[in-house]
């Protein structure tokens, strides 16, 4: 046993050197959100402070945090239901037939850095009066949706027996019933993890959002750009707001962890 | 019920020809076993026939339908697959009634369907388990119950006893036999274990690398299989064979594998003769090999050295070496133990063996 224990603390003390490093940008805003914006500028960094809520008050109160809080999900969710809708039957169709060129395109549309379509895109929407329509929002937000459910999807559907559609086939239904009655119920897990994380991606999306969208259909991540005005940067409404948005992604998250760490190892190997 | 024929029927993947002009004709009622070693494409070929594979050219009939291009559900039939592909979403009893729910059975129907098949099967206990909670041998019932409850006019089975344990195998081979006279239905059945297919084929399609080789009753591949993969493949253990020279010495036929040689029966003669001074392959069934009895002299009498012998209580599988030629007989227990490295006298039974055209590996006898 205590041949064992030394290797164990020194283990623990690096887990707990990583995680520190990890986490520093983080507790330096969840503390900054509870400071007042002298204890956030003072120098040296105070640890010890009179926590205040008035930050939040700001953002929930001054701002109005509730409306960016819906335009986020409608969007999330609009374009990842889209997604999924589009995406589970293409990820079966690749996943059965093999169409690796379909994958390798669609990957190649999320390797491409999403600023280069958001030139184009500005331009036939804003011809089409689509700026500031949720319509914009939710086709841009599924170029970072879509790829997501079709590779997760893909790679779990070939997971499941062919046998099974073949059977089902044989029994009386045709390949979409069988897609419908037996393959999907089966893919609880695997859309579980392509929605939540499809999901926050679009959560946490920032630039097509910024670009896309006005006041009418602002998402949350936008929203933090309320704080900072010429003449200085609220920094504790900054990281309050920014808390405030992270924090679903993080239920979410923890919620689901079990699936969403399985889905990104199963895209990483077997993809 | 139904008989299927299969026309000229060839299935290319790419370059591969999987199955080759394949040309049978299963009769209605039939239990037909579609035999050979994997890679063969019997499994390519039923599932030609359920419809799950698109065939390249040729025609296939269920009944009197031309069924090429027609989805499996509108054929008709009913299939059990080696994994047994059951829902592992639903209960026994919702596999069961799958196929006929999304046919639109009335829900008494369905009932009263799934509850014979559970009757016949006995699974009336395990209706409202899930699959995973079931041992390998009643999943494969409950394919099974799958298939029947659909009345459909043919089965197909693709290896369905291939993940479950000898003892279960044996057990349910028996069963499947019953089944099929209870329903009397005609069975499509492949498997690669020529037990099998002996065991429950009322007829037997031999098949190799794509191509039919041979098809008739068990006994009569057993007995005159028509080349050497099929001598080969049917029997266990499987048939001995060695690379001889037919020679013909005075009118008398033989066959001389350098290290013996035996003279041929005169019935054969006349198939035999014109193949005189060509080099043949002789083929003996272990179980045509036995143990030399003094003072009867039926010219077949050779030398072998004792290498293995296995004792199976009832019999033995004796591994002998004759020169450069390894062989196993098959025998009753001799009185006298065979000891290892012992050298002992055999008989082959000469009215039960087989010659092959060494090139062109058919039956000459």
């Amino acid at each position: 046993m205590k041949k064992k224990f030394v290797p164990t603390l020194l283990f623990y003390l690096l887990v707990l050197i990583i995680a520190l490093i990890v986490l520093f940008p983080f507790l330096w805003m969840l503390t900054s959100s509870f400071k007042t914006q002298v204890d956030i500028i003072s120098w040296p960094p105070k640890l010890f402070f009179e926590p205040t809520l008035q930050n939040y008050r700001k953002v929930f109160e001054e701002q109005d945090f509730l409306k960016y809080f819906l335009n986020s999900t409608v969007v999330g969710a609009v374009a990842v239901g889209m997604s999924l809708l589009l995406g589970l039957p293409a990820a079966y169709s690749i996943s059965r037939y093999a169409q690796t060129k379909l994958a390798v395109f669609i990957l190649l549309a999320r390797l491409m850095p999403g600023i280069s379509f958001l030139m184009p895109w500005y331009i036939i929407f804003s011809r089409l009066g689509l700026i500031d329509s949720y319509v914009a929002l939710i086709l841009s937000h599924m170029l970072i949706a879509l790829p997501i459910v079709v590779w997760i999807m893909s790679t779990y559907f070939s997971t499941i027996p062919r046998e099974l559609e073949e059977s089902a086939m044989v029994d009386g239904a045709t390949r979409q019933m069988a897609f419908l009655k037996i393959i999907l119920p089966l893919s609880g897990p695997g859309i579980i993890t392509a929605t939540t994380l499809s999901f926050i991606f679009s959560w946490n999306n920032f630039m097509f959002s910024q670009v896309l969208s006005m006041e009418r259909t602002k998402t949350l991540p936008i929203a933090v750009y309320n704080f900072l005005s010429y003449a200085e940067v609220d920094w504790g409404g900054v990281m309050a707001a920014a808390v405030a948005i992270m924090a679903p992604a993080i239920i979410l998250t923890m919620i689901f962890q079990k699936y969403v760490v399985k889905g990104l190892t199963m895209g990483a190997v077997k993809g | 019920m139904a008989n299927v024929i299969l026309k000229n029927v060839v299935k290319r993947f790419n370059a591969v020809t999987a199955v080759d002009d394949l040309s049978i004709e299963i009769h209605d009622r039939e239990f037909a076993v579609l035999v050979g070693s994997s890679g063969c494409g019997k499994s390519t070929a039923l599932r030609m026939i359920a419809g799950l594979e698109a065939i390249t050219s040729g025609e296939i009939f269920i009944g009197d339908t031309l069924v090429n291009d027609m989805a499996p559900k509108d054929r008709d039939i009913a299939m059990v697959f080696q994994n047994y592909a059951l829902y592992p979403h639903m209960n026994v009893r919702d596999n069961l009634g799958f196929g006929l729910k999304i046919r639109k059975f009335s829900k008494t129907e369905i009932d009263a369907r799934v509850q014979e098949a559970a009757d016949i099967l006995g699974i009336e206990d395990l209706l409202e388990r899930k699959p995973k909670e079931l041992s390998g041998g009643q999943r494969q019932r409950v394919a099974l119950g799958r298939a029947i409850v659909r009345k459909p006019k043919v089965f197909l089975f693709d290896e369905p006893l291939s993940n479950l344990d000898a003892k279960l195998r044996v057990a349910m081979r028996a069963e499947i036999s019953k089944l099929h006279r209870r329903l009397g239905a005609t069975i499509i059945y492949v498997t690669h274990d020529q037990v099998e297919a002996m065991t429950m084929a009322d007829r037997i399609f031999i098949m190799h690398k794509g191509a039919l080789q041979q098809t008739g009753l068990p006994m009569e591949v057993y007995a005159k299989p028509v080349n050497l993969f099929v001598a080969g493949f049917i029997g266990s253990p499987a048939m001995n064979f060695f690379d001889a020279h037919l020679v013909n010495e005075a009118g008398q036929l033989f066959i001389d594998g350098g290290s013996f040689r035996v003279a041929m029966p005169e019935d054969f003669r006349a198939n035999l003769v014109a193949h005189a001074g060509k080099e043949v392959v002789f083929g003996v069934r272990p179980e045509d090999i036995a143990l030399h009895r003094p003072g009867a002299d039926v010219g077949s009498t050779i030398s072998a050295k004792a290498e293995v012998v296995e004792l199976l209580g009832s019999e033995i599988f004796a591994h002998l070496s004759c020169g450069a030629y390894g062989l196993v007989a098959r025998m009753a227990v001799p009185k006298q133990p065979i000891g290892v490295g012992e050298t002992i006298q055999i008989d082959f039974n000469m009215a039960n063996m087989h010659v092959f055209d060494k090139n062109t590996s058919d039956a000459i006898v």
